[in-house]
Formats: C-alpha cells, structure tokens, sequence
C-alpha cells in the first residue's frame, strides 16, 4: 500500500545513485533548457534524450505508463487546442467555420506540446529514481531550514496513513448505509460530510500524539543538531553536474550570445 | 535513589472542576517494574506524561506538588532535557512514528541531541537489536506490524539512553503475541540493564510475571499498591479500581466463600489445578482415616 502516491522504485541504475542535489538541479535545468529553445526540431531531440533518460530509469512500466498516460494526454490536448486560440499569421490551413487555423499557430501548438513533455517528463524521472528520503534530505542541505524539512517528511510519511483511515472510516460510514456513489452531486458532497469529520478528528488527535512524541525525543533540544545520514557528492555526482550544466550553457549561449535560431 | 518521586501533586485540566490527577505521595524505586492499573480517565496518561515534564509544560492546567526524576526536580528542566532521563512511549503505534524509515526514526532523538554521528549509528544498531528489529534499518515504519512498531518506538526512545522508560498503553493495539513479545522487551530491560519501566495499563494477567508491583488508580488517585500476585488475589480491591480481575482469581474467591479451611491461592489455570488436587487429595487422605 506505501506504493500508492510514491513514484519512487528502489533500483540501482546511475540515476538512482546520483546525489539528490545534482538530479534537483539537473531537473531545474532541463526544464529551464525547454524553455530557452524555441525550434520543435531541438525540442524533439531534448525529448528523446529525456526518453532515453527514463529508459535508463528502469522505473516499472506501470509507473511509467500511469505517468506518461497523463504527459501524452495533455499533449494532445495543447497540440489540438493551441491554433483554435492562436490566429494569427498565414497561410490559413483550413476554416471550421468562423476559425481560422493557420499553419505557424500548429507548429506552436506542437512545439508548446513538445516543450511540456519535456517539461513533465524529466520532473517524473526525479521522482522515479529518489526517494521522497533522499528528496527532503537534499532540499535541507540545499538550505531548506529543517523544521520544513520535517513537516514535509511527515506529510509525505502520513499520505498512506491517512489513505487507509479515510478507506476504513468510509467503509464503516457505508456499513451504517450511508450512500456515496448516487444521488445529485450536491447530496453527495454533503454525504462525504459525515467522512470528512471523522478523518478531520483522527487528523487532529494525531497531530497531538506526534506533537508530544516529538518533544519527548527532544525536537529542537539544539539548534546544532547532527545527522547519521549525509549525503556527500562523488566523483561521477560532479561529472554528471557539469555535463548537465554544458547541456544547459551550450544552447543558451549559441541562443543569446552568438543569435543562433534555436 | 528514587526514579519516580511524586509528592502532593494535584493536576486539573482547564475548564474542569474534578483533579485529573491527586496523589499525595508516590515513589518507584530505580530498577523497578511497576504496572499501573485503571480503567479510562483513571488518570494514567496524566501521570505518565508528568514524568518528563509535558504536563504541566505542553499540556496546560492548574498544577501544584512536586515531581522529581532521579531526584531532579522536573519542572527546572526542559522535556528536551529530561528525554535523555525518560524515554516515552504512547499508546497509539501509528502516529509516534514520523520518519521514512526505522534507522531515521531511532536516529532522530539523538540527532537532536547533537551526538556524533558514529555514536548515533552505535546507538541505532544497540537499540534496534534489544528491540528485536535487527537488520530493520531502511524498512518504513508503515510497513512494520504492530508490534514491531510499538517496539520500533521503544527503540525510538531507547537511543536516548533514558534511565526510565514510561509507557501508556503500549499494548492497546497489539494480539496477545505482541503483547508478550513487547512486555519480556520491557523485563530483559530492566533485567540486563537496570531499567526502571513504568506502564500504564488496563488489563492486568499479561504483567503479573514481569511486575515487581503494580499500582491500582481510579479517577486520578491513587487506591492501593504492592505485589502484583496479592494485588490480584484480591478481586474486590481491583474492581473498585474498575480493573477487571483474572478469571482465575474469581474462582478463587467465590470457592474461598464457602471453605473453611485456609484460602485457596490461583491465578492460572495450571496453578488452580495444581492447589485444587492437593488439597483434594489431603481431603480424601482425612476420610479415608
């Protein structure tokens, strides 16, 4: 059941083992490099690289369907829907009725759709290869302060808790004969009252427990408070940071600095 | 030297007019095993959670008396700074246990005490092991039993080498394996390392064997106190408490209303059997004469 809302597979591939740090960065550079490039063909080939990223992830193909099911859907959809509202330029294609739709408005379209692949695709190639673990731990060293870091690491933790409680108290709830699936949806949203406050109470006695827990383990005793897991950059973390940081360089100085139309 | 040192200590929640907690004196010897017995709102969780200092410091109310552990005065000091004193441990496994994994949750007290690292890697290992989750490190805690959780939160407590351990219902959720595999935890602690355990509970026949005393509460004071074999010798003293005597004991009692001869003394099955032959047999030898 801790499957559920965690992408995360244990695996050992080279992006499972690189520093969470570098992959956080990397991540926020392909992204920021999707932007920068204006030209569908680049984008095609940054997709493909990003594909073959995810190949290299040997994430599940469940997980990896559930996630591109999602990314292939929405890009459809922006492909289709971006020259219904982007008129301008010529030629005109074709006319459906009052719209027109012209033939740079579905190369945008297309390249929009491309861009948001790319864009989606290497953010779920993160959350395949770290662990939510190594995720909160790189945004604290990252300089996240460690009380955030904490509530996220809760959050994260008590997701699936929660899941079952709502599961059993919804069960229970139906046992009583309480309807959940019929009616109009204003009589269902007020069914899914007598859910909500249950949940909303265990919520609320949990968070006192935790509260107390973490003051009996002395939460806050120092504020130079030490860590039995560091995560520490290798060799091959720095390798994989510089060549992420040229992919980036490159095209952005062919682009600004020697006007490059890519 | 006393672990535990409660003296004319009175606790009222806000907005209440009825103690939550009025114990004129209470003492628990370092090294000693002691068993608190009474039904819900009895005062159990109050009393567990003065013994590092939530109450009265998280837990607001109108508080008077004094509490020591180890003979210091517990309201000088932080909760921070009496966990390394006393380790707690709640009653509901699911929500004392926060980290991604086993290792990280037995790892954050120490962690907060600024331990070096390899000491807090010493004390994960020392602690997982006493707990019987050895090898554990990287499991999510959601994934353990419940059993293996509520031992996981021991363990949690443990890494902070308390000298105390105060448990509130630890066996609440657990099957009567779990419970026994959790409390034999508790005496080889005590046992192997001088461990003063103090437990709050409301079902008394599982701690028999590992209690040095147990003490009876009802709404929030304290009605009697000594060995745990008398204690529950005396069905009339428990249900006062609203603790449910063992079965056993009932029997005993309700054949010892009828006899003239000495008291019949059980609390097992085995025991009733055993006491019930021989006095059986001395029986028949008299007639036979």
């Amino acid at each position: 059941m801790t499957g559920f809302l965690d992408l995360y597979s244990e695996k050992d591939t080279f992006l499972h083992r690189l520093d969470p740090r570098v992959k956080l960065l990397a991540v926020a550079l392909i992204s920021v490099l999707a932007f920068i490039l204006a030209e569908l063909l680049y984008l095609v080939v940054l997709l493909c690289f990003i594909l073959l990223l995810l190949v290299l992830a040997r994430s599940s193909y469940g997980k990896a369907f559930f996630a591109l099911k999602f990314v292939i859907r929405f890009m459809i959809l922006i492909t289709l829907l971006w020259p219904l509202f982007d008129r301008s330029g010529t030629p005109i294609l074709f006319s459906i009725g009052p719209l027109d739709i012209t033939e740079p408005a579905v190369w945008r379209g297309a390249t929009s759709a491309v861009r948001v692949g790319c864009f989606a695709t290497v953010w779920y190639i993160l959350m395949f290869t770290t662990s939510q673990r190594d995720l909160v731990r790189a945004l604290v060293k990252l300089g996240l302060r460690f009380d955030y870091g904490l509530a996220l690491a809760i959050s994260f933790r008590f997701i699936p808790t929660f899941g079952l409680t709502i599961e059993s108290i919804k069960d229970a709830q139906r046992a009583r004969a309480l309807e959940l699936d019929r009616g109009s949806i204003l009589r269902r949203s007020r069914n899914y009252v007598s859910i909500l406050v249950p949940t909303i109470v265990y919520a609320l006695r949990t968070a006192d427990t935790l509260a107390l827990t973490l003051q009996s383990r002395a939460y806050g005793a120092f504020s130079n408070r030490t860590y039995l897991r560091e995560i520490r950059m290798r060799a091959s973390d720095y390798v994989a940071l510089t060549v992420v940081v040229l992919i980036l360089l490159l095209p952005a100085m062919a682009k600004y600095i020697c006007g490059v139309r890519i | 030297m006393q672990a535990l040192t409660l003296k004319d200590v009175r606790f009222r929640y806000p907005g209440m007019s009825e103690w939550a907690l009025d114990i004129p004196s209470l003492e628990i010897r370092q090294g000693e095993f002691v068993t608190v017995l009474g039904p819900n709102g009895a005062g159990k969780t109050t009393l567990s959670l003065l013994a590092n200092g939530l109450v009265p410091k998280s837990i607001k109310g109108e508080f008077e008396g004094s509490v020591e552990v180890f003979e210091h005065p517990v309201p000088k000091y932080t909760v921070s700074q009496l966990s390394t004193l006393v380790g707690m441990v709640f009653q509901e496994p699911e929500s004392q246990l926060f980290c991604m994994s086993a290792e990280e949750e037995v790892a954050f007290g120490p962690e907060n005490l600024a331990v070096p690292r390899d000491e807090i890697s010493r004390r994960v290992e020392w602690a997982l092991d006493l707990v019987g989750l050895k090898g554990l490190n990287d499991r999510s805690p959601f994934t353990l039993s419940g059993g293996q959780k509520q031992r996981l939160a021991i363990a949690a407590a443990l890494s902070m080498k308390p000298s105390m351990l105060v448990l509130d219902e630890p066996a609440y959720a657990l099957d009567p394996m779990g419970r026994i595999e959790l409390y034999s935890i508790l005496s080889d602690l005590k046992a192997k390392h001088g461990m003063t355990v103090i437990v709050m509970e409301r079902d008394a026949e599982d701690l028999v064997e590992y209690s040095d005393r147990f003490v009876l509460m009802a709404n929030g004071r304290v009605t009697a106190s000594g060995p745990p074999r008398e204690m529950l010798m005396d069905p009339g003293a428990l249900r006062t408490a609203g603790v449910s005597p063992p079965q056993m004991a009932e029997v005993a009692s309700l054949i010892n209303l009828r006899r003239k001869a000495p008291p019949l003394r059980f609390l097992t099955v085995d025991e009733a059997f055993a006491e019930i032959t021989i006095n059986t047999h001395h029986h028949s030898k008299g007639e036979s004469h």
